[in-house]
């Protein structure tokens, strides 16, 4: 069996780094920002388990409004691979885990990277892992990717992750009590078509559709649930 | 649909999602986030190397300094190469009886190839300086600098990282454009991207600059490399302003400095090294086959005069095109076959000078020979029209792949006029200023 592992991350999160030293691959570790545009892949063995391990492009969000943005999003959705490694600066973390909600959003089996915590140690943070684990129930692996800190830990939680099942511990967050009646009401009339609730995470449409994503907007438009969500935003407009 | 919803959430439905996952994680973050930042030795770095008015001329200093590096460590290094290539030729040329034969070996291979590999130094020192700045955290420092001056220009900011990149190669500098939001402002990047001044135009900078502008020459590059850049600004402001596809505003834009860390050796050699390997690769494929055509065309019909080869037919054929701007017959076809590989043009004069001198003579120093053809204000417009017409074949087919036909012939045309636009304007501002 040979598990799919997506690794993202904001850019500078040291993410070259860390997909290095899993596939072993020599590569040049450098700052130019956006330097991972072309898609990057890699093989890994741990424990008997072969995985492929694929770098997606740096990114800050998961928008429709970059190319770098929708290759990443493209493979999560539709590549569902079996775990996504979200690499999260530790010295950082407000902006990064910004990202974070996104992967959640997108339902997809998250294991986060808490890099750099060496330098977040210098700069004096304290970060309780456990803590930040339970509330996204989401493990989470502090690693230092120059010293090669916590590579193996990772592994093992992704090898961990792919034998539980995502939806059963998603985290929701919340809008406030009228978007979120609405993200529900939208999730309902989404699902007469059947086929792209198969595909995608339902209440990541509504959201995307709220937020006025032109891809999303483009594939409801063109779904047979379209009536529908018409009349759910008409009837809440009215 | 969209607008049912900008009914109900306002016009930026967007942002204000984006600001409820942003309290999500304000929530978070006390419960799990204790310390809080000291000011760190990069936020005191940063002080200085950001600011407002140092800013600018910090970054051009070591800009500076980078150049003069390149050019002082690699100057004896390059003079022993080409010792080395000039009594390998010599040795060839005795031990191959057969005239024609020994002519190919000795002036087309060892000579052109010879004549190009003569510039790894400078590449290799280039880019080791280029690495130790982009390990140092500087290299994105100069991004945001810049960005600041083109940002009140109203060009996209994130437009300078595509060109930092093209300081190396335009092929990944045209790549990374991918990273701009908007179409119109990545095209707009894409085509001034050529613009910035890649490793493989370091070889004319150095070779003319070395023969025409004497203790100037460190100078002259530097001064190439901010001509790239001042012209690249230019342009994209032109057509912004001229070209209704790009009317409109830049979209905002974050960047992000890493932390400043002290660059390591090793990392620094193994970047130099894998741009130095492409460009011996490079001199191995696609030069050594442009080389070869000089020399078939500068060698036959045999035994004729330089003046009476193909070569010369084909450069006094194209020569009137660049009387205008003081190159000769021998300059014109160096920008000819430099449409190949911008290299092919320090290795055209090397093939040229080596067959001229004839068989069994003693060839010419190249940089001698250069200084008979051109003056200092003709080899600076040389080098100036080296620097803007599109780079490479390979150059137009990135483009080509990111962009769509139209784009690419734009970019070309554009190139080239702009080249002679340009080195008309340096020979024309040079003879006023007396320097015929």
């Amino acid at each position: 069996m040979t598990i799919r592992v997506a690794v993202i991350g904001n850019p500078n999160v040291g993410k070259t780094l860390i997909f290095n030293n899993l596939t072993g691959g020599r590569a040049h570790v450098g700052n130019w920002p956006g330097k991972t545009v072309e898609k990057k892949e890699g093989k890994c063995r741990h424990k008997g388990v072969e995985m492929q391990i694929i770098d997606l492009p740096g990114t800050y969000s998961l928008t429709a409004n970059s190319i770098d943005e929708l290759i990443a999003r493209h493979y999560i959705v539709n590549e569902k691979p079996d775990v996504v490694i979200d690499i999260v600066d530790a010295s950082n973390l407000e902006r990064n885990l910004y990202l974070t909600t996104q992967i959640m959003e997108l339902e997809a089996n998250m294991v986060i990277a808490l890099n750099k915590c060496d330098i977040a140690d210098q700069l004096n943070y304290e970060i309780d892992v456990e803590g930040l684990s339970e509330l996204l129930r989401v493990p989470v692996i502090p690693t230092v990717a120059t010293t090669r800190e916590g590579m193996a830990e990772l592994k093992d939680a992704v090898l961990g992750a792919v034998k539980g099942k995502p939806t059963e511990r998603l985290v929701k967050i919340s809008y406030g009590k009228q978007l979120d009646g609405l993200i529900l009401r939208i999730e309902k009339a989404l699902q007469k078509d059947e086929e792209m609730c198969m595909k995608y995470p339902t209440r990541w449409l509504a959201i995307k559709l709220l937020e006025g994503d032109k891809e999303v907007l483009r594939m409801i438009d063109k779904s047979s649930s379209k009536d529908e969500v018409t009349d759910q935003l008409l009837e809440t407009v009215g | 649909m969209s607008e049912e919803i900008r009914e109900m959430i306002g016009e930026e439905p967007d942002v204000l999602f984006a600001e409820k996952r942003y309290a999500f994680i304000s929530e978070i973050l006390p419960k799990v986030l204790k310390g809080k930042r000291p000011l760190t030795r990069s936020d005191l770095l940063d002080k200085a190397l950001l600011n407002k008015y140092l800013g600018i001329p910090v970054f051009l200093a070591l800009w500076w300094a980078l150049f003069r590096f390149t050019f002082d460590v690699s100057g004896t290094l390059s003079d022993l190469i080409d010792i080395g290539f000039g009594s390998l030729g010599e040795v060839v040329g005795r031990v191959i009886a057969h005239e024609q034969l020994a002519s190919f070996v000795a002036d087309g291979v060892i000579g052109g190839i010879g004549g190009v590999l003569v510039f790894l130094p400078p590449i290799f020192f280039l880019f080791f300086g280029l690495s130790i700045l982009e390990d140092s955290g500087y290299l994105s420092r100069a991004a945001f600098v810049v960005d600041r001056v083109l940002h009140k220009l109203g060009l996209h900011g994130k437009s300078f990282i595509p060109m930092l990149i093209g300081f190396g190669c335009n092929i990944p500098g045209i790549m990374a454009a991918r990273t701009i939001d908007k179409e119109e402002d990545r095209i707009l990047t894409i085509l001034v991207n050529p613009l910035m001044s890649c490793s493989a135009r370091l070889p004319i900078y150095v070779l003319i600059g070395g023969a025409v502008l004497g203790g100037y020459a460190v100078t002259g590059t530097f001064s190439m490399y901010i001509l790239g850049m001042v012209l690249a600004v230019l342009m994209a402001l032109l057509f912004r302003g001229l070209i209704p596809y790009f009317k409109g505003k830049p979209s905002p834009f974050i960047m992000e400095l890493p932390m400043y860390s002290t660059p390591t050796l090793r990392s620094s050699l193994t970047h130099m090294w894998e741009r130095g390997v492409l460009f011996l690769k490079k001199a191995g494929t696609i030069i050594l086959a442009g080389v070869l055509v000089v020399w078939f065309l500068s060698s036959y019909p045999w035994g004729a005069p330089l003046e009476e080869t193909y070569l010369a037919m084909l450069g006094h054929a194209i020569e009137p095109v660049f009387r205008p701007l003081g190159f000769d017959w021998r300059g014109a076809v160096g920008l000819f076959f430099g449409f190949i590989a911008k290299e092919i043009v320090v290795g055209c004069f090397a093939v040229i000078f080596g067959v001229e001198a004839g068989w069994g003579a003693e060839p010419a120093n190249v940089q001698d020979s250069i200084a008979g053809i051109f003056t200092p204000v003709t080899g600076l417009a040389f080098m100036a029209f080296s620097l803007i017409y599109i780079p490479c074949v390979a150059c137009i087919g990135a483009i080509y792949r990111e962009t769509n036909l139209k784009w690419t012939i734009f970019s070309v045309v554009y190139g080239l006029v702009l080249a002679y636009v340009v080195a008309f304007a340096i020979v024309g501002i040079g003879g006023l200023l007396g320097f015929a």
